[in-house]
């Protein structure tokens, strides 16, 4: 039995559709992350899944069970961190903790998911004087304080620093290890790339794809090369154009960026070799989910979500 | 360790009807928790505290030493000020923790998201509202104790005729006022929103109990309405003048319908 099954998902508001037709399936132990723009209908796919609203149409079950009926019984078995979800100001860490902990049937251990999460340190703390990490690392303590065997991990990293961020994907992974089935939302590429097994991108309410992440780098329409050196001596850039493994060239003041396919960087190099001229500072990329994800998710030319939210591109390897 | 009212069923239920009554299934040990984290994080309210515990108990003190409120006076039919404002200061906590704590702190709560993060737990919403009253209800019942004790014993106001009804009507007034606040508290979306419905709730109620005007001096029309008010039908319970079971039967279908119906329009966020 998958771990979540969602057919034909459907949830307007107000006459405003946010989900207009999503189905995907998650297998037992997997990450499986929800990627898509700001506004795509992640969250309120979601919010199904976790019983928080009830769709419109469609068939959602998670561990057999349906979120809207089997209300009760799901929530001993999901655990949740939510966006916009927070704790009152004055409680403190151990007291948020074991209050969760005295709902389930079958708690984990308080003392152990301090320790685990790295909060034995705050456990007197306020949740009012936690600092952004410290308050993501309690909410997914708080979610996996019922023992959860899913887990819907909404946007977790969403305002943490870098360094904060890679911490979160250190716990994500802990709670893979630990045989839980993970539902991860982002709109990191790189977090996707690093963590999911699986990925959905979801656009403007429907999924406009489903693969593993590297199968989705490489089968986005951008899908190739890109390198960016200083050469030692001036370049035309149409004798580059004219090798048939390049598909565009670009001047960046001193620089120049090449794209091309997977054996546009050793055409270009031995052309570069055969006038002589080096390749100073040079830099090659992979195009990655980045890429495939703009792609996916443009929209007659426009870009949806700005280059800051889509998050830095990965996959750049020197070579 | 896990101390059980009743189990979670496992595996999937029947697909259920729509229910009438709200449900009401937690962990004993849950239940437990839960009233006493919020009892603690009511006392971290230094405005909540002192509106609810330290306002009725200085008000008594105060009125206690004003020389001529301790005198019978010929329009309050023979009694003293002081007697006749003991059972509106000891229900002044109430009055207060109800309709103006309770529906602040479940908006302010729903406001924040912290509402929304308990709704994916398997808290139940009668669950959270039951543990939030309890705390209010001890709070409250302290505070009147000791409103009653101070104008009794130390300023020497008499005690109501018949002690049974005065503990009926405290407790069916209490449960009223609260499940009048646990209506608003369900629904309320932000503090504001409790306030505003919250505060004129209030001065209704402080009106029909005499406490701007003694209930003694309103036209009888307003004094009939004052027993359909709870504030009003606690207050002449306690005075002994009032048809009695009238009120606390008024009093009980305010708390039946009331706290049935929050319960049952709860909303999360």
């Amino acid at each position: 039995m998958p771990a979540i099954e969602v057919s034909h998902l459907s949830k307007s508001y107000h006459g405003t559709t946010a989900v207009a037709d999503v189905s995907f399936e998650v297998g037992a132990g997997e990450i499986f992350g929800i990627l898509g723009p700001n506004g795509a209908g992640k969250t309120t796919t979601v919010e199904c899944i976790s019983g928080l609203r009830t769709p419109d149409s469609g068939r959602i079950r998670v561990l057999g069970l349906d979120p809207h009926h089997d209300r009760e019984a799901l929530r001993q078995v999901l655990g949740v961190q939510l966006q916009e979800s927070q704790l009152p100001g004055k409680i403190r860490v151990r007291e948020a903790l074991e209050l969760y902990a005295s709902f389930y049937t079958d708690p984990a251990d308080v003392d152990q998911l301090l320790e685990q999460w790295g909060l034995a340190d705050k456990a007197a703390s306020r949740f009012g004087k936690l600092s952004g990490g410290q308050k993501q690392r309690l909410a997914v303590a708080l979610a996996m304080v019922g023992n959860p065997r899913v887990v819907v991990l909404d946007e977790l990293t969403t305002g943490l620093d870098p360094h904060a961020r890679r911490t979160a994907w250190g716990l994500v992974e802990q709670i893979r290890a630990a045989g839980v089935t993970v539902l991860l939302v982002t709109h990191f590429m790189e977090e996707a790339e690093r963590l999911c097994d699986r990925v959905a991108v979801i656009d403007r309410g429907r999924v406009a794809a489903l693969d593993t992440p590297a199968g989705l780098a490489a089968r986005g329409p951008a899908a190739g090369q890109r390198m960016r050196f200083r050469p030692s001596a001036p370049v035309a850039g149409a004798d580059l154009l004219a090798l048939p493994e390049v598909s565009r060239v670009e001047q960046h003041g001193s620089h120049l960026e090449v794209t091309g396919d997977a054996d546009m960087i050793s055409a270009v190099t031995a052309y570069l070799a055969r006038r002589q001229i080096i390749a100073a500072e040079l830099r090659v990329e992979q195009t990655s989910l980045d890429d495939a994800f703009i792609a996916l998710t443009s929209h007659d030319g426009g870009i949806s979500g700005s280059p800051a939210e889509a998050g830095v591109g990965g996959g750049t390897a020197g070579r | 360790m896990t101390a059980q009212i009743l189990t979670p069923p496992r595996g999937p239920q029947p697909h259920s009807r729509p229910r009438l009554l709200p449900e009401f299934r937690m962990t004993g040990n849950g239940f437990r928790t839960l009233v006493r984290t919020q009892a603690k994080l009511l006392s971290r309210e230094p405005t909540v505290v002192l509106a609810g515990v330290v306002l009725p108990v200085a008000l008594i003190v105060v009125f206690g030493l004003v020389p001529s409120f301790t005198k019978p006076a010929a329009n309050l039919g023979g009694k003293t000020t002081l007697d006749v404002y003991v059972p509106t200061f000891a229900m002044l906590s109430s009055v207060l923790t109800a309709l103006t704590a309770l529906p602040v702190t479940f908006a302010d709560l729903r406001e924040r998201g912290v509402l929304r993060r308990l709704a994916v737990s398997p808290v139940p919403a009668a669950g959270l509202l039951a543990a939030q009253v309890t705390v209010l209800v001890a709070a409250a019942a302290s505070t009147a104790t000791l409103v009653v004790l101070i104008g009794t014993v130390g300023f020497g106001a008499e005690l109501p005729v018949n002690l049974g009804l005065m503990l009926a009507s405290y407790v069916l007034g209490t449960t009223a006022l609260i499940s009048l606040g646990l209506l608003i508290a369900a629904k309320a979306p932000a503090a504001g929103v409790a306030t505003g419905f919250g505060v004129p709730t209030m001065i209704v109620n402080f009106f029909f109990a005499g406490v701007y005007v003694p209930l003694q001096q309103l036209p009888h029309l307003l004094r009939t309405v004052s027993g359909f008010v709870p504030y009003g039908a606690i207050v002449d319970t306690w005075s002994g003048s009032g048809a009695a079971w009238q009120h606390l039967l008024v009093l009980a279908g305010y708390t039946v319908v009331g706290s049935l119906a929050a319960a049952r329009f709860f909303k999360w966020e």
